[in-house]
């Protein structure tokens, strides 16, 4: 099947968002007002609504622990592959798919189970946990204001 | 009989969990099963000797709680062949079990699963194909085992009373180098064969190849090979 996105994308660095949830949609929105290209791969159509208006990347709608989408999504040519599906075990494996099959330098995968997390981080991969971002945020938060308390003390 | 010592996981999966867990059981086998569902894990229960574990096997704590590190061999029998990734990856790289296998349904990640360390990869699809395959071309030239991604095959081909191989001995037909006579089944008799066993009409040959599978049958039976 001819790639119609390869001969745009392989003129310029791009990043490929897996998921278009909140945060695909946001990280993808973000990239492209910073003027990066993006492509985003989403299995429903629908969730490209969440794009804002001013989305300039492309958007793909299929499986994406499907090779062929993986193939069409030019996933070999990405600088940096995130990916942000709703599913951890979706994310692991094709954040693993796109280290070892498409050899992508960067990749990151949002991993909701802090557990889960923690081991994949030791396997190489590029994770985040949103528990575990928004523990820490929450104790700097805490922690500003028990400073905050202290120095009114003084 | 030696009562088999080795400790196997069954983690997911319905009906090939249950099937598996009862023959493995029987056969002596120290068994557990991990579900997700409180439903299979009722159904599983009834199976005698089989401990079973509710929970979803894809999570470190919940492989920690069914004592996974004690395991052999782990089988992520899932539907869903991420799930299958994550459950033997962290069966081998977390808790240290010796052996994983996983089942998967999309053929062309079975290459993709190797790489990543999984010890067996079993294609559902591959399988039935070549089950199929088998059963439906008995009497010609027919895959048995695909080994290795398919690279070496194991087959079984059938001498025909024409065949320009009928009344030689092995050591006079011109085999290609990646192939050999791995066994001859003649009659109820299942015979190793050496350089001076001579091939009769009938015999059914198992052929052990790697490459130049076509070639051989040709020599052996005088017929094109249908694969």
């Amino acid at each position: 099947m001819p790639n119609k996105l390869s001969p745009l994308l392989k003129r310029s660095a791009f990043t490929v968002v897996v998921g278009c949830g909140r945060l695909g949609a946001s990280i993808a929105n973000m990239l492209s007002d910073e003027g990066g290209g993006v492509v985003v791969v989403d299995q429903e159509r629908e969730s490209f609504n969440k794009l804002s208006a001013s989305f300039g990347g492309m958007t793909l709608t299929g499986d994406s622990t499907d090779i062929s989408v993986l193939d069409e999504a030019n996933l070999g040519a990405a600088a940096a592959v995130v990916v942000v599906t709703g599913n951890d075990n979706t994310n692991i494996m094709v954040a693993q798919m796109a280290k070892e099959l498409y050899k992508v330098k960067h990749v990151v995968a949002r991993l909701y189970d802090p557990a889960r997390e923690s081991v994949y981080r030791e396997f190489g991969i590029d994770t985040i946990s949103p528990v575990v971002l928004s523990t820490r945020e929450i104790r700097r938060l805490l922690q500003i204001e028990e400073r905050g308390d202290i120095e009114e003390n003084v | 009989m030696k009562t088999p010592s080795q400790r196997i996981y069954l983690i997911g999966g319905n009906n090939k969990a249950k099937l598996l867990a009862r023959s493995l059981t029987e056969r002596g086998y120290t068994v557990a099963a991990i579900n997700a569902s409180a439903e299979i894990c009722e159904e599983l229960a009834l199976i005698p000797h089989l401990r079973v574990y509710n929970g979803d096997g894809s999570l470190p704590n919940v492989l920690d709680d069914a004592s996974i590190h004690d395991a052999d061999i782990a089988i992520a029998l899932t539907g869903k062949d991420e799930d299958n990734l994550v459950i033997c990856q962290l069966c081998k790289k977390r808790f240290g079990v010796k052996r994983t296998v996983a089942l998967i349904s999309d053929p062309r990640k079975t290459e993709f699963f190797y790489k990543l360390g999984i010890d067996s990869v079993v294609c559902e699809v591959t399988s039935v194909a070549s089950i199929i395959e088998q059963q439906t071309l008995m009497n010609e030239f027919s895959t048995l085992v695909p080994i290795g991604d398919g690279r070496i095959k194991i087959s079984q081909v059938p001498i025909p009373a024409d065949a320009p191989s009928v009344n030689k001995r092995v050591m006079d037909i011109k085999l290609p180098n990646h192939v050999i006579i791995g066994c001859i089944v003649r009659g109820e008799d299942g015979m190793i064969p050496r350089g001076n066993t001579v091939i009769h009409a009938g015999d059914v040959l198992v052929l052990i190849s790697s490459d130049e599978q076509e070639s051989s049958v040709r020599e052996l039976t005088g017929r094109e090979s249908e694969m």
